[in-house]
Parts: structure tokens; sequence; C-alpha cells
């Protein structure tokens, strides 16, 4: 009883104290947690956000890239951090929605987090080899049912390995699991070069990911699974092909704080995004990469990577693709 | 547009001030940073790609490829002085470097790294120039099933830096294999020996490992005995390196820049097993075979030839691909597509103008190096003379400080403390570290290529001989593992003969 009084009052301080702290947030430079290494997608895209939106904000952002296991060592960082708004993380699709619903092992899951906003949607594009005989999704179906088909990944439990798999059962490949051979490999950069080199018939990955192999012929992409074309990528959408159901297939940035994390904080972060998006060359930059910039406030953004969980989630359970050792 | 004009164009993209400048930062920034236990080149290259992104592209990336030439070479300068690898491609020359500043010799062995660097550095970015194409093409043949076997080929390295006894090698080896397991599984996706805790899910941290095998130990047995080494001669002195030195170990710089070329060009490998594979050929073929490990100058110049021999190579995969060849040059690309530019074929011809701008800056560069290298082993000199009660400390925390900042992560330094037990332990029973490291750098890479082979072949294992470089790895394998048998043999005859003598003469 006595120590129950005594957590409660402890904790009623905690209260106050933050939110005496909370007052002027933020009132020093706020921690960004990078999950993934210097020079990759996310932390590019993290750096370039981090311009703006350093000044919309008023105080420094100190970047740190904290990578290992997929993602996982970085997130678990924050999620281990206090929800004071003081330790944000760059969350990915990889790292928050492909990984909680395919490993049972993670040590985290979606509820340990807030999200402040999603920014940034790549489309994910499926490619061969140009001289692999394959033209279309329909050539690589019949391939796939021929036998002997691969493709390759950056590590089970990624936005790749689950592309691959997906792509392929919305074409009307029964368990993809059996019919195609899922070869990882230790990185995105590696995955590209297992199908260049011939170790792997196709790769799904992010657009941008494949940009310079498209651009230079070394890979023909088939697919793209938003609703609009990209720029530089000769290839039919979901939509052309009538598969409305792979657009949930994106990548995606977004920021997150630790469960916890105060309504007034994840506001504040809500109106740093609007002005950051918009100040200066980032809209620009972004998209000369590939990237869709589309701006979701905190409410938006937990919704939609809370469907995207889902619909990774109920396919994952469906094949028995779940890792649990 | 002939040579000649690309030669131009080239020229008026880097040939001004600003971007001379740019390399030249950069190259002392790498020098320094790789000098610094514990903040490696791939950290120097990481804290650098931020600033870059305001600037023009080409400046931006020289000054970037300057940060990995400097850092590759800067490494060497802890691994000799305080053996400590600055870096991990470095690893290699603290294992004639370390001793021969113990016997007082570190300025020549800081000299012989910087020319030996320098000189591989040259003949790297010259197989760029001239052997892009041809190279990364041949790259590109490498799948699983060859990168198996050459790997099953570097292994044998382990025998030639097992020092007296190849029994502790490989048990060096075996304990380096079982810690390299820990993480995730990469086919499954399952938790290796992680128990449970989520820091170990992404493995060991390799350069907590790397500091802890090497500095640390070092630094507890100062603690053990702190009066062990007062009054031994640790000068950097004034004795320098030598033309004669230079001119007795080239065969060795050549024979590891080549090798530096080769395993740059293929994606994957990365400058440390190259420094070591260099290591190992040098000492089989070296008349002062017995001298290696004990402060043999020829073995400090192919380290350090076989570490720069990489250097310039892996932009052949990064420029004539799009592929990163290692960990470095996945950040330098990702300043490529920062800038909009897009690695590969065609920026031969859409970029050229880029291509033979960075080929410039690349030559330019070893000079750079050159000099900045210079000046920066006088810098250091002045860590010979500190007093060890001094120095040590000072060590211990710029590799706490640096183990955490690799990836800010606590437990890493935790990683760093127990394995500097397990590497004292392995000192004062004259177990060599190298083999160790080997193994841990070298092992998943084995078992991932072996198990990815058997995925693209539903296990079938014919797929390990598909093919002519499958042979010629397999070939060479069977060579040097017959010729370590062989020597071993000979050496325990020979022993038994002494022995046998011995005990006549008694």
């Amino acid at each position: 009883m006595k120590l129950l009084k005594f957590g409660a009052v402890g904790a009623l301080a905690l209260g106050l104290a933050s939110t005496a702290a909370l007052a002027e947030y933020p009132e020093r430079p706020i921690n960004m947690v990078i999950p993934y290494g210097a020079g990759g997608a996310t932390d590019i895209s993290a750096r370039t956000i981090a311009e703006p939106l350093g000044q919309a904000v008023g105080k420094p952002l100190v970047m740190a890239n904290v990578t290992g296991a997929g993602g996982a060592t970085g997130s678990v960082a924050v999620q281990n951090a206090k929800p004071d708004g003081y330790t944000m993380l760059f969350a990915r699709v990889g790292s928050h929605s492909v990984n909680p619903a395919m490993k049972a092992t993670l040590p985290y899951t979606l509820d340990d987090f807030r999200f402040v906003t999603v920014y940034e949607i790549n489309p994910v594009a499926c490619a061969v080899r140009p001289d692999s005989g394959i033209e279309s999704m329909d050539d690589l179906i019949a391939k796939v049912n021929e036998g002997g088909v691969s493709f390759s990944s950056s590590g089970v439990g990624s936005l790749l390995h689950l592309a691959g798999v997906m792509v392929l059962r919305e074409f009307g490949v029964e368990n993809p699991l059996d019919a195609a051979t899922h070869i990882p490999q230790k990185g995105g950069g590696e995955a590209a070069t297992a199908v260049l080199n011939g170790t792997a018939t196709f790769i799904c990955t992010n657009s941008s990911a494949l940009a310079s192999f498209v651009a230079n012929d070394q890979l023909k992409p088939i697919l793209i699974t938003t609703k609009e074309p990209v720029v530089g990528f000769d290839a039919p959408t979901a939509a052309d092909l009538g598969k409305p159901n792979l657009h949930q297939l994106v990548g995606w940035t977004g920021i997150a704080g630790p469960k916890g994390l105060p309504d007034d904080v994840a506001d504040k972060w809500g109106k740093w995004m609007a002005e950051a998006v918009d100040a200066g060359d980032f809209r620009e930059k972004m998209e000369s990469r590939g990237s869709v910039i589309e701006l979701m406030s905190p409410e938006d953004a937990n919704a939609f990577i809370k469907s995207q969980y889902e619909t990774f989630r109920a396919l994952v359970d469906d094949l028995g693709m779940r890792i649990e050792g | 547009m002939s040579l000649m004009d690309s030669i131009l164009a080239g020229l008026s993209l880097v040939g001004n001030l600003e971007s001379f400048l740019a390399l030249f930062a950069g190259v002392v920034i790498g020098t320094i940073g790789g000098a610094i236990p514990g903040m490696s080149a791939t950290m120097a290259v990481a804290l650098t790609l931020p600033f870059t992104f305001a600037m023009q592209p080409i400046t931006g990336i020289l000054m970037l490829l300057g940060v990995y030439k400097g850092g590759i070479f800067g490494g060497s300068i802890p691994a000799i002085l305080i053996k400590t690898p600055g870096t991990p491609a470095s690893s290699a020359t603290v294992l004639d470097g370390y001793p021969m500043a113990e016997k007082g010799e570190a300025g020549r062995a800081l000299g012989m790294a910087l020319w030996a660097s320098c000189t591989a550095d040259v003949i790297s970015n010259l197989s760029l120039i001239l052997f892009a194409g041809f190279l990364a093409s041949f790259a590109l043949n490498f799948g699983p099933p060859e990168f198996f076997t050459l790997i099953l080929f570097s292994l044998t390295i382990i025998a030639g830096v097992s020092g007296r006894s190849l029994l502790r090698g490989a048990f060096s080896a075996m304990l380096g294999l079982l810690l390299a397991t820990v993480g995730l599984d990469l086919i499954y996706g399952t938790n290796r020996f992680t128990f449970g805790n989520p820091n170990m899910m992404g493995g060991l941290n390799f350069i907590a490992v790397l500091i802890g095998l090497f500095a640390i130990p070092e630094i507890l047995s100062m603690v053990w005995d702190p009066k062990g080494n007062d009054g031994t001669a640790r000068k950097l002195g004034r004795n320098w390196v030598t033309w004669a030195d230079y001119k007795a170990s080239f065969r060795s710089i050549v024979r590891g820049s080549f090798i530096g070329v080769f395993l740059g060009s293929i994606p994957g490998i990365g400058a440390a097993p190259s420094a070591f594979l260099s290591y190992s050929e040098a000492r089989r073929k070296s008349k002062n075979r017995d001298n290696f490990g004990k402060g043999e100058i020829e073995g400090v110049a192919a380290a350090e030839a076989g570490n720069n021999g990489v250097a310039g190579a892996t932009l052949i995969p990064l420029l004539a691909l799009g592929v990163p060849g290692d960990v470095i040059t996945a950040i330098i690309i990702g300043a490529f597509m920062v800038h909009g530019l897009q690695p590969g074929p065609m920026m031969f011809i859409m970029n050229v103008d880029i291509i033979y701008g960075l080929f410039i800056g690349l030559i330019v560069s070893s000079v750079f190096l050159f000099f900045v290298g210079s000046a920066a082993i006088r810098g250091f000199r002045y860590v010979a003379d500190i007093p060890r009660g001094v120095l040590v400390p000072g060590v211990l925390i710029l590799c706490v400080y640096g183990v955490f900042a690799v990836n800010n992560n606590i437990f890493d330094v935790g990683v760093m403390f127990v394995m500097g037990w397990v590497g004292y332990l392995m000192m004062r029973n004259e177990i060599p570290a190298a083999p160790f490291l080997i193994a841990f750098i070298l092992g998943p890479l084995l078992e991932d290529n072996f198990r990815q082979s058997m995925l693209m072949s539903g296990s079938n294992p014919l797929i390990l001989f598909r093919g002519p470089i499958t042979w010629f790895f397999w070939g060479l394998t069977a060579i040097t593992v017959v010729a370590i048998v062989r020597a071993g043999y000979r050496a325990t005859r020979q022993l038994r003969k002494r022995e046998a003598r011995a005990a006549d003469a008694r």
C-alpha cells in the first residue's frame, strides 16, 4: 500500500515535472535517431529534412545513426527513451511496418511508438535484367510457374522480402514461398547487385534505389506499385494492371517518438513539419531523387502505418511467413 | 569526344582552388580521423558526408575520397605507435609495426607505411583509370559460389599470421568464428546467441571487437605491471625509412597493391582482408620470413600496400556498375545520389567530365597523401615519447569515446571491455589475435555465401564448382593447404632432429 502510494506520488511528481518542462518545449537540442547507416535512403532523407526542420524547430537537431539488425537497434534506443520529445526516431517502412509484421522476436511493436508525421512516400518498383527475356509481369509469372525463379532482398523481414512475395501473390501465384526462391543479401546495394550478376531473377524495392540502374540500362523495370507512373521508369503501374491492392506496397519515412509522447508535442511536430516541407528547395531535392512528398498529420500518419501494417500482417499470417525463433 | 577532350573537360571541372582545397582538407580530416583510435575511416567519411551536401558535386565527392584515402593511411599511425588499429584495415599493420615501435624504430615503420601506402595508392588509381571497365565486368562474374571459394582461399591466411603455433592460431580463429555467429541469421532472420538482448541482435560491433582485442590488452597488461616497460627505448628517434628499405620491400608492395586492386574491384570484401592476404603472401615469399611478426619492415610495407591498394579500386564497382564495394563506398554513393548523379556505365557517357575530374582528383590525392602523411608522422611522433603512464589512460579514454561514438551505444563499450579481457587472456597464453580477427571478418561472409549458393542451386553442392573462377580458387586453396601441411611437417622434423642432436650431445 505504502509502495503504491509512493509510486502514485512519484508518478504525479514526474508528470508535473514533465508538464513543466513541456511548457516551453523545445528548450534544448533534440536528439534524432536514424536507425540506418550513413548514405542510405533513410539517412539522406533525414538529413535533407533536418535543415529546414531545424529552422522550424528553432533548436538544433542532433542527428545520430544507430544502426544494426535492420533498424531494430536504433528503434529500441528510442522505444526506451523518455517520452519527452527530446529523443525522436526517423522511422521507416522496414523498421516500422514490415519488421513488426514479420518478426515475432522483435523487441518492440507499433504500439511502443507514437508517430508525429510521415513526410515521404517511395514508390516500389520491380526490375529484372534486360537480357533475362522477361518483358512484363506476365512473363515473370510464366517463368515462376516453370520454376527456378528467385528474388533478392536486403535481408529477412525487409521491405524487399515482403514486396517480392506480395507482388507474386497479387499476380496469382498461390504460394510464392515455394514457387520462387528468396535469396537474402546483406543490404540494399548487395540485393541489386545480386540481380545484376544473375544470382537472382528479380528484385522489388524502392524506385529511388533502382533509379540509377534503370537510367543506366542495367536493369529493366516491369512494375510500379503506385497509381501514378514514376519519372524515368518505363513500366506499367499497379493501377494499369488492375492490382489496386499493391498501392499499399510503398516505402515511407516518418518521425516517431516513444509511446506516451504528449499531445502538445505531437501537435508541435505537425506544425514544424508543415513549415519544413515547404521551406527552401526541400521538395525539389527530394522529388529529384524519386520520392513523393506527402505530408501527413500525426493522426493520418498513425492510421496510414496501421493500415499498411495490417495488410502486411494478413499476408504474412496467410503464408505462414512469421519468424518466431 | 576524344580522350584529350575528356581530360580537358575533367580538368576544367576540377581545375579550381576550391576542388583542390576540398581534396586537401579531406585528406587531412581523414588522416587525423584515421589516427584517432576508435574513429575509423568509415566514421570519418560518415561525419564528413553531411557537410558535402551543400558543395558542388565534384568538390564534395573529392573531399569524401580524400577522407577515405587519408583515413586508410591514418589508421596505420596508432597501429604502429600504440598497437591500436585506427581503422580495421590497418589491423595487419599492427603485426610488425608495433614490434618495430617497441624496438625504437617507429619512425622507420611509419615512413615505410607512408611510402607503401602512396605507392599502392598510385597503382590502385591507375588500375581504376585504365582497367575500370574490364575489372568491373570481371567482378560481375562473382556470384555467391565464386565468393565462397575466394573466401575459403582467404581463410588460409590464418596459417600465415598464426605465428609459431598453428594450433594456437586455429584456436583463435575458432573463437572468432564463434563470436561472429552472434546476431540475426541471414537466411531465416532468427536470433542467434542474442540471449534476448536487443543490443546483440545486430551482432557484436566490429570496431568494439577490434579495439577490445588489440588496445585493451595492452592497457590491462600495463595496469598489471606498471613498471614493466620502464627504461625500454621507445623513441621515434632519428631513424627514417631508407631507399634501400623501400627497394627491398618493393616486390611486396607491388604484389600487395595488386591484391588490393583485385579484392577492391570485387564488391563486398573490403580493405582488412586484403591487407592480411598481402601480408601473408609477403611472408610466404620473403627471405626474412622468420622475422615476420617480430618487427619486419617488409611486413609493414605489405600490409599497408594491401589496404591502400583497395582504396582506388573500390571505386571501380562504384563508378562502372553503381554498386558499393564496401561500407565506405556505400556512404560515398550516397553523396552521388544527393547530387542527383547516377553512377554506372551511362555516367561514362553522360557525365564524362565528372568521371575524368574524379580521375584527376584521385591522382592528385596520392600526392597530397604523401605530404599530409609526412606532416602527420612528424606531428604524431611525439606520441612515442609520451611516458606510458600518461599515454595509456589517454588511449583508454579515446577508445571508450570512439567505440561509443560508432553507434552511440553504451553496450558497445561493454563489448569492448569484455573483448579486452578475452584479448588479454589470449595474450598471456600467447594466442595470436590476428586469426581471431580474420575469422571474425571472413567467417560470416563464408557462411552467407555458402548458404546463398545452396539457395540458388536448391542445395546441390555442384554449384560450388560451376565455372573457371571457382576451379581457380579451389586449386589455389588446395595448393596452399598442401604447402602449409608440408611446411609444418618439415618444421616438426627439423625440431625432432635438433632435439635428437641435442640429446646426442648430452
